[in-house]
């Protein structure tokens, strides 16, 4: 065996030699100081969560990206993953983005195709925006206000028959909810949406129902990217969507993957935020995510665009081999493992029942279940992830100082809720993924020890919540106490977190994220209360009083703050980790060979 | 002869129908019968956190919220009189055959499979061409050398090669020849061959010689079996008391005989090689017909599924046919 | 070639005394049975195959009872065991030792002797009950398509051709994915749903294979004498069937059953491969050999791609050797 591997890591070298980065010490990159700080910096194991690994400012060459399958949309306003969020920048410019810079300061919204932040009218109601001057699509015509009011009324938030995908924010908090889409629109023009006011080429103004604090996180979605009427194509729009961005699409096979040149209207000038330093980006869809690890390992892939880590193999080789930890970064991702205590299942309608679930789990082994602290993440001590605004050290069942579980404690609970000698349970799980079987099955474990019997019910993942764990009657009917699941924000503040899965108001009867089916009025009433508040510390505030509330009522159970270990080929520069997307900041990337 | 190809092709035109109304009923009978709405169904292709509305402007406008064949109606007006579809802004038409729009990304399913076919078949045909030549003539050698070290040696090895996973032998030999010894560094992605035929062939050598093992050793056994009985017929003793030459016994007398029933098996193996090599293309990320079925199938996707199925159906039954028709033409006894 | 007779043998007591005192044994034919048994015994490699294939099978049906009984212990995690870094069981050979004989699975633990052995059960129990409703099918279709030809015959072949075409594996992939989509379905649910689907796509599109062969040798046989001879003593088409043909039949059906197994094997090994069938944790030989293929592991723990892959190799290698032993034991024309 050890033979193999001396054979098999001597070819990697053999691999990787090609450029010129094994035995040479350090790789590429100007203006690096030796040490593992600083920016600019050389590479080292997650060197790129804190620094810019490999500054550069080099151009010319090709980058190359793959995908294990293909992505939902290349259509700006027709995408829902956080990768084409990030990676769409590049040729659809929002009016805002986030800072590109790593570390908590990659939180914070910058102006992009805009001026300014938006500035908000004294009702809070009407929020504006103005357009940078002498921006131009990529074939030379200019941008202009109407280009991005078009974007909204033809994006999923109007037009869900064409572009099924994509978020429907902006339909549910701009005035005029029914305006049936860009297609079906009878003004000549096409600018029949009411919510959105472009009285110069310039200006956009848009009107919402209720005050929203959080309305620059909206903005800073691809759907607010322009798209000129006269070419857009609707369904056919992702083969090649008009770019705003420093790349334009030259090919697209929707089963094999896409190409992108420069585009040469984009200026520096118009864009802090953006870099053009390569000449031709490539991405390939459905390479076999093992064979992805394989060929960044060997260097003919320079970055897997999915964001979400490498496989086992690759990890083991990564973690077993300094050499290769160096080109490594284990990223928070901002996406929350936990199960939801459904609150309307009894006996877990007392609290105490729940908090006793809280007490009885054995944090290592769920924290195993999903892959270990590198693979998996953190022990989840708190609902919000370090890299959500609002979130704030605290650990209210001691799960810290207690990783394998309190039984005593939790027996003491039971006591308290009525349940002494515990009682019956089912446990609800995606049963094609491995990752949450096993930690249902660590929770039946745990459970089991306290007296609590559980049963695992397996569904599948396409339709878990939808027609299952989605939906209250199902729950119900079959005593589906324990939901496993995982969530992460749409935008990283603790709204754009909480919202969805903690708001009484936000339960459905089918696709309910509310899993817990929790509706506490003094919870929902300190969400309101932070779409109101427009000081940022104030909200951050009430986002940490929410997360303690919520812990303090054991309707969650937090697992893991999941992390991915990206790898990264030490050929590419200008590479971090941008905690806005939880993965590689893709739109700053250079090539140094 | 006639009239036998213009039953043939009937029959095969009745049967590629059946082919694809058993795929409809599989979707769209058996969620049923399982219990799943319609609501259920097209949820499946909605994107994140859908609002009930979307999933209702998804069902229809991939007309799930029609009966069932009305649906199916649909599908087969496509394949002959071509399809229109809304896009948005405009009706693009989708000439016939036209199996559809893809549910997922809204591509015509026919230019994607038109695409997909090219790899599909330089995969397939290649590792044909060497399985025949490997396959059979080993299983001849064997035949002829029965007992020897050679005949146990090779029907061990071919014993083997029909006993492991293709999946198995596909994923190791890319780890040995591609990532250990890196021999041919481009196995794993497909060059087209107007691109640079050389690196074509460099990036298909490992899949070839994977897919042909296999069949290389069935075939190799078959051969044998094949060829040992036919050695022993009468009419080859009797070619050998006319002093013929032993090679022209073999080749002109005794291969003949043997090689009838493996064409046959050999054109049903091709044709539904050619309708997707499932697991070769999926262990070496190939873009073929084979990798477009296992996405189409993994996406849920209906229109893609029932082309390929009815494409693959199509090349089994244009192999059959050829097939049939060659034995006319090798076998004296058949007549039509 | 008419089997040797017995040669005479003047020494013991005589059973039933035919020829007087000169005969030791009665002189009988042996039936087809006692001399394909007689040429198998001869067969060492059959009768290896054989052999491995009753151990496989008392092996799954201990491993239910043990099992039961908390012997083999499938799902508990030994995370100690796992070097952390890697996921990559700790000692040499994938973690062996007194306590686990097999050694461990990678990230979790779990004891490879206890997975393997269940783990038998499934791919035991889904090739032979898919072979099984193969063969049923296609004996019955191939029977009375060869027995009572005319347009019988005719539907049935065209049936025959109909599935031939059908692309099995894309058939069984979108039914499988289809069915899981679904969470319960037809009173079944979970594991037991994916079983049944499994079973019925294999062994329902197999038949056509056994039922051309079947066919073929009904078609043969019905032209002998003894045929007629019951034909003509007044017997009528079911009863030749059952008490004439179907005998004759077994041996052919003997065959290509035991060579009908092998490739269930790998075929639900492959559908696992491609994500439906069974998933893990459930421990079957596929489902484990896929996942050690696809996530690589033969660079970190080539036990564990060695262990499920071996079961798979030796268990379809000894069904392979088997019933080629069977098909030349009954082959009248082989040496």
């Amino acid at each position: 065996m050890k033979r193999n591997k001396t054979v098999a890591f001597a070819a990697v070298c053999a691999g990787l030699s090609l450029l010129t980065a094994c035995g040479s010490g350090s790789s590429g990159g100007s203006g690096g100081s030796g040490g593992n700080s600083a920016s600019g910096g050389a590479p080292a194991y997650n060197a790129g969560i804190q620094n810019i690994v490999n500054a550069s400012t080099k151009t010319g060459g090709t980058l190359s990206f793959a995908l294990s399958n293909t992505p939902d949309s290349t259509d700006p306003g027709n995408t829902y993953y956080a990768y084409m969020w990030d990676f769409s920048r590049l040729w659809a410019r929002p009016l805002l983005s986030y800072k590109d810079v790593p570390g908590k300061d990659g939180l914070q919204l910058v102006p992009n195709l805009a001026t300014g932040k938006g500035q908000v009218s004294q009702d809070g109601l009407s929020w504006t925006y103005h357009l940078k001057p002498g921006l131009k699509f990529e074939d030379g015509s200019a941008i202009t206000s109407q280009d991005v009011k078009y974007a909204v009324e033809r994006s999923t938030n109007y037009a869900p028959d064409v572009a099924p995908n994509g978020p429907t924010y902006f339909q549910q908090y701009l005035t005029d909810p029914t305006y049936p889409g860009a297609y079906k629109d009878t003004s000549p023009d096409k600018m029949g949406l009411t919510a959105i006011d472009t009285p110069d080429p310039t200006t956009v103004v848009f009107h919402l129902q209720h005050p929203f604090a959080d309305f620059d996180y909206l903005v800073s979605m691809p759907q607010t990217a322009p798209v000129p009427p006269a070419k857009d194509t609707g369904a056919k729009y992702q083969e090649h969507p008009v770019s705003s961005g420093p790349y334009m699409f030259s090919s697209y096979d929707p089963n094999k993957g896409f190409t992108l040149v420069k585009n040469t209207q984009w200026s520096a000038a118009s864009d802090p935020n953006d870099k053009q330093l390569v000449n031709q980006i490539n991405v390939e869809f459905n390479v076999q995510a093992a064979d992805i690890d394989s060929r960044l390992l060997n260097g003919t892939l320079d970055l897997d665009l999915d964001g979400t880590g490498v496989q086992t193999a690759a990890r083991a080789k990564i973690l077993g081999q300094k050499r290769l930890q160096t080109y490594a970064d284990d990223a928070t991702t901002g996406f929350l493992w936990y199960a939801a205590l459904n609150t309307q299942v009894a006996p877990l309608n007392n609290v105490d029942c729940r908090k006793a679930i809280e007490y009885a789990i054995n944090k290592t082994t769920q924290q195993t279940a999903y892959g270990g602290p590198i693979a998996g993440g953190d022990i989840a001590t708190t609902i919000l992830p370090p890299t959500v605004d609002g979130y704030a050290k605290s650990d209210q069942y001691k799960f810290l100082a207690n990783p394998n579980g309190d039984t005593t404690q939790a027996k003491s609970e039971l006591q308290k809720c009525g349940q002494p000698n515990g009682f019956s349970i089912n446990i609800g799980a995606r049963g094609d993924r491995p990752k949450e079987v096993s930690a249902a099955q660590g929770i039946q474990e745990a459970l089991g020890q306290v007296g609590i019997k559980a049963q695992i019910q397996q569904y599948p993942t396409g339709s878990y919540f939808t027609s299952y764990a989605g939906s209250p009657n199902f729950v119900h009917q079959h005593d589906l106490g324990i939901l496993m699941g995982g969530w992460g924000a749409d935008w990283p503040d603790g709204f754009g977190f909480l919202s969805q899965i903690s708001d009484g108001r936000a339960i459905k009867s089918a696709g309910n994220s509310n899993l817990q089916e929790e509706n506490n009025p003094a919870l929902n009433a300190l969400l309101d209360k932070s779409t109101q508040t427009t000081d940022a510390p104030g909200r951050t505030a009430i986002y940490t009083q929410i997360d303690q509330m919520e812990m303090g009522d054991a309707v969650i159970l937090p697992e893991v703050y999941s992390k991915a270990l990206l790898y990264r080929n030490p050929a590419v520069t200008n590479v971090f980790v941008t905690e806005a997307y939880g993965m590689y900041d893709y739109t700053q990337l250079g090539v140094s060979q | 002869m006639i009239t036998f190809i213009i039953r043939r092709l009937f029959a095969a035109v009745l049967m590629l129908l059946v082919v694809s109304m058993v795929t409809f009923a599989v979707f769209f009978l058996v969620p049923r019968l399982a219990g799943q709405t319609t609501d259920q169904l097209a949820a499946q292709y909605v994107g994140k956190n859908p609002s009930p509305t979307q999933i209702h402007a998804m069902e229809v406008k991939l007309g799930l919220d029609a009966p069932l064949y009305v649906q199916y109606g649909r599908f087969l007006k496509g394949i002959v009189a071509g399809q229109t579809f809304n896009d948005g802004p405009d009706v693009s038409v989708c000439p016939a055959p036209c199996f559809g729009y893809s549910f997922k990304n809204q591509e015509p399913v026919w230019p994607q499979m038109l695409s997909a076919l090219p790899v599909t078949g330089s995969l397939a045909i290649g590792a044909a061409i060497i399985w025949v030549v490997f396959g059979v003539g080993i299983g001849v050698l064997s035949a002829l050398r029965r007992g020897t070290v050679f005949d146990r040696a090779a029907m061990t090895v071919a014993l083997a090669g029909v006993s492991l996973p293709v999946f198995f032998t596909a994923l190791l030999s890319l780890a040995i020849f591609r990532d250990t010894i890196p021999l041919f560094p481009d196995a794993g992605t497909f060059i087209p061959f107007s691109q640079d035929p050389l690196r074509w062939a460099g990036a298909l050598v490992l899949p070839w010689v994977t897919l042909a093992f296999l069949y290389a050793a069935l075939y190799a056994r078959l051969t044998r079996a094949g060829m040992l009985d036919t050695m022993n017929e009468d009419f080859i003793r009797t070619a050998r008391a006319k002093g013929l030459v032993e090679r022209r016994v073999v080749v002109k007398h005794g291969l003949r005989a043997t090689l009838t029933p493996i064409v046959t098996i050999f054109g049903l193996d091709l044709g539904l090689l050619i309708g997707g090599a499932v697991l070769t293309e999926t262990a070496f990320s190939l873009p073929g017909l084979g990798r477009f079925a296992v996405n189409a199938i993994n996406n849920k996707d209906l229109p893609e599924i029932l082309g390929v199925t009815m494409l693959a159906g199509f090349f089994v039954v244009m192999a059959n046919l050829i097939v049939d028709i060659l034995y006319a033409v090798i076998d004296p006894r058949v007549r039509y | 070639m008419a089997a040797p007779l017995e040669p005479l043998d003047l020494s013991g007591p005589a059973d039933e005394p035919v020829l007087g005192d000169l005969t030791g044994k009665t002189i009988r034919g042996r039936s087809l049975a006692e001399i394909a048994w007689s040429r198998l015994k001869r067969d060492r490699w059959a009768l290896g195959g054989g052999v491995v294939i009753v151990l496989f099978v008392i092996g799954a049906i201990l491993s239910v009872f043990l099992a039961n009984s908390g012997v083999l212990d499938i799902a508990t995690y030994h995370t100690d065991l796992i070097d952390h870094n890697t996921d990559a069981p700790l000692g040499t050979f994938g973690g062996i030792s007194w306590a686990h004989p097999m050694g461990v699975d990678p990230q979790y633990g779990r004891d490879m002797l206890s997975r393997v052995l269940v783990g038998s059960q499934f791919s035991l129990l889904i090739s032979f009950t898919a072979t099984l409703l193969s063969v049923v099918i296609g004996t019955v279709m191939g029977v009375v398509a060869g027995y009572f030809g005319g347009w019988v015959d005719t539907v049935i072949n065209w049936a025959m051709n109909v599935f031939l075409a059908f692309p099995l594996l894309l058939f069984a992939l979108s039914l499988t994915g289809v069915v899981q989509g679904t969470n319960s379905a037809f009173g079944l649910s979970g594991n037991a749903l994916t079983i049944a689907v499994l079973v019925f796509v294999i062994g329902f599109f197999n038949w056509p294979y056994i039922g051309r062969i079947i066919r073929g040798q009904t078609l043969s046989l019905r032209e002998r004498e003894f045929v007629d001879a019951a034909r003509s003593l007044g017997a009528r088409g079911f009863y030749v069937l059952w008490h004439e043909l179907l005998p004759n039949l077994v041996g052919p059906i003997l065959v290509y059953s035991t060579l009908l197994i092998p490739t269930n094997i790998l075929f639900e090994a492959a559908l696992d491969f491609l994500g439906v069938g069974l998933k893990l944790p459930t421990p079957s030989w596929g489902a484990m050999l896929a996942d050690a293929v696809t996530n690589q592991y033969y660079s970190i723990d080539p036990e564990y791609i060695l262990v499920p892959g071996l079961a798979i190799f030796i268990s379809v290698m000894a069904f392979n050797l088997l019933g080629d032993g069977l098909r030349d034991a009954l082959d009248p024309r082989s040496r």
